[in-house]
């Protein structure tokens, strides 16, 4: 049976050696090989600019918000579309974005937050401002063009979250006179945070290493990890410093893999 | 016997024909099935029409265009320096500078283009060792909102002035204008444009009070389009998509002067086309494609003999006055310097 396995699994762990990890190997060896000698320098290099810093900051910021946001927008969501007769309808609408290329997603986002875009408009309709305000490019545009982008892994991760828990659980609570909240925070989150964990897990990566997102709502003035790479692959060709960014970031995300893989055994056992 | 002397003699000049002939059809090296030239995708589908298809109608050999801006296609032809796959190259002149250091590049001979007598003295050998001729002249103008902005912008400190914060754009540092800009800002407000701590300082409070810069020009316009920005330094090549929006937008030259640049063409090294490669920059100077892409508003000419219509000459950098007004910044002090300034222009950005 296991050599069974093997046997079908080995053309795909082949193109995963070839096209994944091979390049990263690569690029891991790479990173320790500065003119010819090996060596931390260029880490030290990297680590020592101010730009690398901010941007590593700033990720890890963006990235912490929107996993937030993602989770707080999921639970009603995910809440509604189990107890939903047309649940499947529901979950339609929330994986048809991710058939939409994400390219054009963002640009849509362009107009919406534009000075003339929807969101100016109503606020100016509304009275809230006199003139329009600067949505585009700054850091509250890329947090919401990220969550956008990556809130239906958290809710489809919640739904099937919800829908593992026993169905009269929220009755046994109300019936033991437990509100709403109550009942949310002492009996709900405990038993979905697995699926918690693991939407957090597919948004936090996500968002660290997302492009195109951050660098059209972002501008180029708010760098973050993925954009500060693409400058110093293609616009400095500074190839020892971007091979250290890419290394990071896939540090990072194993990283957090990891912490919540941990969390999510604390969970099960 | 004369018959006998005559006959050998004949035998003699016609082997000597055929030795000749083979010996010329040797200096024509034979066509490649395509050229492959690196370049702006700006105006694409002119570029085709006007050079692309005529070289292919005249030599039978095709032209693939591989698109993108400086640095990808810098980064390309350094990743590809064993084994390139590029023929020939466009740059601007800092950009052709770091790819000579790089050795991707290597000289044209002279006398294989011959339409360089009919170009501009300054187009011949910009960066010096026939490296690279400069194919087309351009500069860098302002367009900004007649309806938004008064009174008027006449000179670049206009950029500075306080009521248009958050309303203007600028270049990238690693653009093509973008070390010009610096030594622009260092000249109109310090001493001279070597007066850098100046320039810095100017352009440290443009990175505080522009809501973004831009790298490509296509992003400028869109910003204009969409009303983000009032106010944008905008390259000529870029002037006919500005006025296409149908927005209420004025050109201005600068009183302190317009930044001249060029775009330069070169033969990619290792290439085993050369000699259709000069060939190809030796078309791209020709009367016949000049006159193509300035009556199509792609590029101006420096071919000193396209003699343009009033209306059409209005929109492009041409006549002797413009010309001679251009501020053209030394290409290999920036080139030099640019690795620098990027990084701290990226530094003062944070």
């Amino acid at each position: 049976m296991k050599k069974k396995a093997w046997f079908w699994t080995f053309p795909a762990l082949c193109f995963l050696t070839i096209f994944f990890i091979a390049p990263l190997f690569f690029i891991f060896i790479e990173s320790f090989q500065a003119e010819k000698t090996w060596g931390f320098d260029n880490y030290i290099n990297v680590f020592s600019q101010p730009v690398f810093t901010t941007a590593l900051l700033r990720t890890l910021k963006i990235s912490t918000i929107v996993t937030f946001l993602a989770a707080l927008l999921a639970y009603p969501a995910a809440s509604a579309i189990v107890k939903s007769k047309r649940r499947n309808l529901l979950m339609s609408l929330i994986i048809l974005p991710l058939m939409t290329n994400a390219v054009a997603r963002t640009y849509a986002w362009l107009v919406i937050m534009g000075r003339h875009g929807l969101i100016n408009s109503v606020l100016l309709s509304l009275g809230d401002t006199r003139n329009p305000v600067q949505i585009l490019y700054t850091e509250p545009a890329v947090i919401i063009g990220l969550l956008q982008l990556f809130l239906p892994f958290m809710v489809l991760s919640l739904v099937s979250a919800l829908e593992n828990m026993p169905a009269d659980v929220e009755e046994a609570a109300y019936s033991l006179g437990a509100n709403k909240l109550q009942t949310f925070w002492r009996v709900v989150f405990p038993l979905s945070r697995e699926g918690l964990v693991f939407g957090g897990t597919l948004v936090f990566t996500g968002s660290t290493t997302a492009y195109v997102t951050p660098a059209m709502l972002g501008g180029t003035k708010l760098l973050m990890l993925s954009t500060l790479l693409q400058q110093k692959s293609l616009v400095l060709l500074q190839w020892s410093s971007a091979t250290v960014i890419a290394v990071i970031m896939v540090i990072m995300v194993i990283f957090i893999n990891q912490v919540f893989k941990g969390r999510r055994l604390e969970e099960t056992s | 016997m004369k018959k006998i002397i005559s006959v050998v003699l004949l035998i003699i000049m016609l082997g000597i024909l055929v030795l000749a002939q083979g010996e010329t059809n040797a200096a024509v090296p034979s066509k490649p099935d395509k050229l492959v030239v690196s370049w702006w995708g700006f105006n694409l589908d002119l570029l085709d029409k006007n050079i692309a298809e005529p070289f292919e109608q005249k030599y039978g050999i095709k032209v693939e265009w591989d698109v993108g801006d400086n640095v990808a296609r810098l980064a390309r032809l350094v990743v590809r320096k064993d084994k390139p796959v590029v023929d020939v190259v466009g740059f601007t002149p800092t950009f052709a500078y770091r790819a000579i250091q790089e050795g991707v590049l290597q000289p044209y001979r002279p006398e294989r283009i011959p339409n360089l007598a009919y170009i501009y003295d300054w187009a011949q050998d910009p960066l010096s060792g026939h490296y690279v001729v400069a194919y087309t002249v351009q500069c860098m103008g302002i367009y900004y909102r007649t309806d938004k902005i008064e009174p008027p912008v006449t000179s670049w400190k206009d950029f500075w002035r306080p009521e248009l914060s958050g309303y203007l754009t600028w270049p990238e540092m690693n653009t093509t204008y973008g070390p010009a800009l610096l030594l622009m800002s260092s000249k109109v407000w310090g001493e001279s444009d070597r007066d850098l701590d100046v320039g810095w300082q100017k352009l440290s409070d443009i990175i505080e009070r522009a809501p973004t810069l831009y790298r490509r020009s296509s992003e400028a316009i869109m910003l204009l389009q969409q009303e983000e920005v009032w106010l944008a330094p905008m390259p000529s090549f870029a002037w006919g998509s500005v006025e296409a929006l149908g927005l209420p937008l004025a050109r201005v030259f600068p009183e302190e002067g317009v930044i001249g640049e060029m775009s330069v063409v070169g033969v990619v090294n290792g290439t085993p086309n050369i000699y259709w490669a000069e060939e190809f920059i030796n078309f791209l100077l020709s009367h016949e494609v000049q006159m193509a892409e300035a009556l199509d508003l792609v590029d101006s000419p420096v071919n000193t003999f396209v003699d343009l219509p009033a209306d059409i000459a209005a929109k492009l950098v041409y006549g002797e006055e413009l010309i001679d007004s251009l501020v053209f910044f030394d290409p290999t002090y920036l080139g030099e310097n640019i690795d620098e300034w990027v990084e701290k222009w990226d530094k003062l950005k944070l």
